[in-house]
């Protein structure tokens, strides 16, 4: 029911950490997902899909980490790849 | 590629705003509670019993959570303690931001206890600290016995569950020890009172469970 509220969360999370790495692009990010969250993975999945389309963070893959009787809901890494140039963002340039 | 670590709570920013909330209400002695249940389970009746029974000068407030209408604050606001409504417009959870913004306007000095009604929900409640103490499921006997099972973070993160309705368990097909028993499958820990705001019994033990945590509290000056 909040998946949207959640998945709106992960992407800010996305955006506050895209800023220190310059000229990489946002491939992946891993959750840790408790049973007990209270978060339907195949929502989560569809309202990431609808948040970032059409975007900069778009395709962005996500790994699911699924805990038994536990109530983690935890970004635990992202995954970077270096953008090819074409659309990194040059104005801050390398660091 | 490359892969870095975050490790980061997602609710991270609404775990930020909640610890600045917590620490204002300790800084203000003030104990805070969390009222989560699914709609209709008698948390409004239980907070009616509840500010009746208090003395006119007590210091309590209470902020009610809604999708829509203002009709519970209306309904709470007839004890003459202290009542806001947070109305969502659609969020099925009351998250910090939302509860900071309620309590613009009020002294905190001048209050010993906050109750939060959390939008009628078992799931998303669950996720949103909120600043509190503790949090409070309520269930009523004329739920499923497993509910427990079925939406078991609630009843994971709750200090207490309150068994409500009990006055109607000669009617419906409710296990209350059964009940009891999937709620500590869950969480071993779990306090658990039965209550019934029609006939005021267990009444006096929820009171006092408020007494009890407010106690610490009372160093006030």
């Amino acid at each position: 029911m909040h998946e949207m509220s959640i998945a709106g969360s992960v992407i800010d999370a996305v955006r506050r950490e895209v800023p220190k790495h310059p000229g990489a692009h946002v491939s992946k990010v891993g959750l840790r997902l408790g049973e007990w969250a209270g978060v339907d993975t195949e929502s989560l999945r569809f309202c990431l899909e609808v948040l970032t389309k059409g975007t900069d963070l778009e395709p962005l893959d996500l790994d699911i980490d699924f805990r038994p009787r536990a109530t983690d809901l935890d970004i635990a890494y992202l995954e970077l790849e270096e953008s090819d140039g074409t659309d990194c963002d040059r104005e801050k340039g390398p660091e | 590629m490359e892969r870095i670590a975050i490790e980061k709570k997602v609710l991270s920013e609404n775990d930020r705003i909640a610890q600045s909330l917590r620490k204002r209400f300790e800084e203000s002695g003030l104990l805070v509670l969390n009222c989560i249940s699914a709609p209709g389970s008698g948390k409004t009746s239980l907070l009616e019993r509840t500010l009746e029974a208090f003395p006119h000068d007590m210091r309590v407030a209470v902020l009610t959570g809604d999708i829509q209408t203002d009709n519970d604050a209306r309904r709470l606001a007839r004890f003459g303690f202290p009542v806001r409504q947070i109305t969502t417009a659609g969020a099925c959870h009351l998250d910090a931001r939302m509860v900071e913004k309620a309590l613009e306007g009020w002294d905190l000095g001048q209050l010993d206890l906050l109750i939060i009604e959390n939008v009628g929900n078992l799931v998303c409640p669950t996720s949103y600290d909120l600043g509190e103490h503790a949090k409070i499921v309520i269930l009523s006997v004329t739920e499923g016995d497993d509910k427990p099972l079925k939406y078991p973070g609630a009843f994971r993160k709750s200090g207490l569950m309150v068994l409500n309705k009990i006055d109607l368990l000669p009617h419906v097909s409710f296990d209350i020890e059964a009940a009891k028993a999937n709620a500590r499958t869950i969480h071993p820990g779990l306090e658990i009172l039965e209550t019934s705001c029609t006939t005021k019994a267990g009444l006096d033990g929820w009171f006092g469970w408020i007494e009890h945590k407010l106690r610490p509290a009372e160093v006030k000056a």
